[in-house]
């Protein structure tokens, strides 16, 4: 059976728009997707190693990314030093909430060579990054149990 | 050995949430967790003796 006549043979199903809706929530408040859901152990483990995670990278020292030039090396936007730091920043925004407050009280986003010197400078921007990411999975998670794909 | 702790933090928080999303059954998510956990471990043991040796 080709492709075509597969899929005018079987309906495709919508996804219910509560599934975005918890989606949108499991991003913006890690662990609020599956709270949603009624999912109580898997909300407070994925969503308290998201918190975590996010907390330990602050404590550590840790750098978070976005897209203003330093304007030292950078002057534009399209600056090549301010593009690379695009990946970063996108896996940083994953905690929500979180990157939005940090990002308005502007912690932890300054080139500060003291928090830089620190010893463990790199392993809190790491650890930062990784709770984006893994707010990510997250987020996913809870959207495929709101569409009714995983259990 | 405070860089190891750190690891194995790191492993740990990745391994919980590898875990609880990717099996169905909890007695799954343990063996899965675990197993991710060990891997960190070793791989990351293994890649800091490998770089000790590259200067």
């Amino acid at each position: 059976m080709v492709k075509s006549e597969r899929l005018q043979g079987e309906p495709v199903e919508s996804t219910p728009s509560a599934a975005w809706l918890i989606g949108l929530a499991a991003w913006f408040i890690p662990g609020s997707g599956h709270l949603l859901l009624k999912k109580w152990g898997r909300a407070a483990m994925m969503g308290g190693v998201v918190w975590l995670s996010f907390f330990i990278g602050l404590a550590m020292g840790g750098h978070m990314f976005d897209l203003s030039p330093d304007g030292t090396t950078a002057t534009s936007m399209f600056d090549w030093s301010v593009l690379i730091q695009v990946p970063p920043m996108i896996a940083d925004l994953g905690t929500g909430i979180a990157y939005v407050v940090t990002w308005l009280l502007d912690i932890s986003f300054k080139e500060d060579p003291v928090q830089a010197a620190r010893t463990t400078y790199e392993y809190g921007t790491n650890f930062l990054l990784i709770a984006g990411l893994m707010n990510y999975l997250t987020m996913l998670d809870a959207f495929d149990v709101a569409t009714g794909r995983k259990s | 050995m405070k860089h190891f702790l750190v690891m194995c933090l790191f492993a740990a928080l990745a391994s919980v949430v590898f875990g609880v999303i990717s099996k169905d059954t909890t007695r799954e998510r343990w063996i899965y967790g675990v197993k991710v956990f060990a891997e960190f471990i070793i791989i990351g043991l293994a890649l800091g003796w490998l770089l000790y040796f590259i200067p």
